[in-house]
């Protein structure tokens, strides 16, 4: 079967018509297709690159590179019109995935340039996918590279942090409370990092996909949907009265109700939160509360008051932002937008724990170096 | 200030924990280099592992866990557990578990024609990337 395509399109059609007939391929043939999506993901990287040419200005600041973008994005959708639901929503549904280069936070060499032109965001964009790669690293411990999917571009406008407002792109500083805790939490992790199931990670245990690291630098988090080394893939679907998203990792699902029901009392606490959505002209506004005290993301925990906007402006885009406001962890609300691009790929299954040594031998590897503590002190 | 430099110095000296860390897991002084047989291929989430049958040098035969990534992105590009064929013969290298088990996690998975399965990233230049097609 000959599963060499002529073009990355047919390639991508080929590998989901093929997917029945996959398992006779040899692994030969696997090999080969593997050198067809290299040539398929540096599409993404040359249309990125030409988007942000057009958008070129010199030295942007903040509000201009934002300007740029809805300036662009209403000219794009001068032939685009809004589709609509049978119910008359503006219809978000598809598999969209949110990878993208540009961290969270403005790095400090960007410290005074919200945007990049075109050439540095070029430079950018293969210096990060460089150091970024498991498989040019000296100290290889991870996976290869093969097993991720990271994105290969930065977001439109040559934007050097997700955060969009404070306009200095990194988050608010932490109230004096919240340092404290936060210090108090880094060392108690430190001194128990696997006492048992309950020291791990929320998704080591494959309960949520929240980000529950000490110190957050993953920045990977299902609520708000950030995006993370491979699997950032969400599903929306919607039926009247109802938004639902569906996260690929690890298989959290969001049910949003936009009938204006109230939130549950402050007693119901879920991991997720309770979310409740309306609209707002086309934009779907996601309101969370009601989180558990287990939801740590940068800080922030039950009194965190989440608002997410999902405006679709063309075919293959939806502009997703956030807000995170909690005034007991950040002294001012802190925003993030990060672009969602539809995905002709499938969300596939996600059974994690079925799958899970990796949170056994975490547990046992602990237990095995305190049992060599120990031992080694017994000679003394 | 004070509390800043705390901070600072208490995250220095961790790990970066990600879902859950490497070293939680695995001993990177414990560097393992494998040759052996695939006999089973676990396509599952939250990571897949390849099992295969090592054999030392004294003729003894073990069997090995190697651990993968999220089989979901390979899926994507058409790979599927039975890509890689029980009976094919891999190099294995990684390191291994912290708990002294036969497991470890597979950093290169390499056939024994030298072609490297799970190839690295494209368009990073680096000096081994083949050609595409």
């Amino acid at each position: 079967m000959n599963t060499l395509a002529a073009s990355p399109q047919s390639f991508l059609s080929n590998s989901r018509f093929a997917c029945s007939a996959c398992m006779q391929q040899t692994f030969d043939k696997a090999v080969e297709q593997a050198a067809f999506f290299r040539l398929w993901s540096r599409l993404p990287a040359l249309s990125g690159m030409a988007m942000i040419a057009v958008m070129l200005l010199p030295a942007p600041t903040a509000s201009q590179v934002i300007q740029e973008q809805d300036r662009a994005a209403k000219t794009s959708t001068k032939t685009w019109v809004q589709p609509r639901t049978p119910d008359g929503q503006p219809d978000l549904q598809g598999v969209w995935t949110n990878v993208t280069l540009t961290p969270l936070e403005r790095p400090p060499e960007f410290a005074n340039k919200p945007g990049l032109t075109a050439k540095e965001a070029a430079e950018y964009e293969k210096r990060t996918i460089q150091q970024q790669s498991h498989d040019n690293a000296t100290d290889r411990r991870g996976y290869n590279e093969f097993w991720a999917e990271r994105g290969t571009t930065v977001a439109e406008g040559g934007r050097t942090s997700l955060i969009v407002d404070p306009p200095d792109g990194r988050i608010p500083p932490l109230t004096p409370q919240a340092q404290k805790a936060e210090e108090a939490r880094a060392r108690f992790m430190q001194q128990h990092p696997a006492d048992g199931p309950e020291s791990l990670d929320l998704s080591a245990r494959c309960i949520m996909r929240l980000d529950t690291s000490i110190n957050h630098h993953a920045d990977r988090s299902g609520v708000p949907m950030l995006p993370d080394a491979y699997n950032s893939n969400f599903q929306i679907v919607q039926t009247p009265g109802y938004v639902a998203i569906l996260h690929e990792r690890i298989h959290d699902v969001r049910v949003i109700p936009l009938d204006g029901r109230p939130h549950v009392p402050p007693s119901v606490r879920t991991y997720l939160g309770d979310p409740r959505g309306h609209w707002e002209g086309d934009t779907l506004v996601v309101d969370t509360t009601n989180f558990t005290d287990k939801y740590n993301y940068r800080g922030s925990g039950p009194n965190l008051h989440l608002t997410e906007r999902f405006t679709r402006v063309d075919a293959n885009t939806i502009n997703y932002e956030f807000t995170m406001d909690d005034p007991t962890t950040f002294t001012k609300p802190w925003t993030a937008r990060i672009p969602m691009k539809a995905t002709d790929d499938l969300i596939y299954e996600y059974a994690c724990h079925e799958g899970n040594y990796s949170m056994t031998d975490s547990l046992a590897g602990a237990r095995a170096e305190e049992k060599k503590t120990a031992e080694a002190a017994k000679k003394h | 200030m004070r509390t800043k430099t705390l901070i600072f110095l208490l995250l220095a000296s961790m790990p970066i924990l990600a879902h859950h860390a490497f070293t939680a897991e695995f001993d990177a002084s414990k560097p393992i280099k494998l040759r052996g047989i695939v006999t089973k291929v676990e396509f599952i989430n939250p990571h897949a592992w390849i099992h295969l049958d090592v054999k030392g040098p004294d003729g003894k035969v073990t069997n090995w866990m190697i651990e993968g990534g999220s089989p979901n992105s390979l899926f994507r590009r058409g790979i599927t557990k039975d890509s890689l064929a029980v009976g094919t013969e891999i190099l294995v290298e990684g390191y291994q578990a912290k708990d002294g088990s036969n497991k470890g996690n597979g950093a290169d998975i390499t056939l024994t024609d030298g072609r490297k399965i799970f190839l690295g990233t494209p368009g990073t230049g680096a000096p081994d990337e083949k050609p595409d097609k």
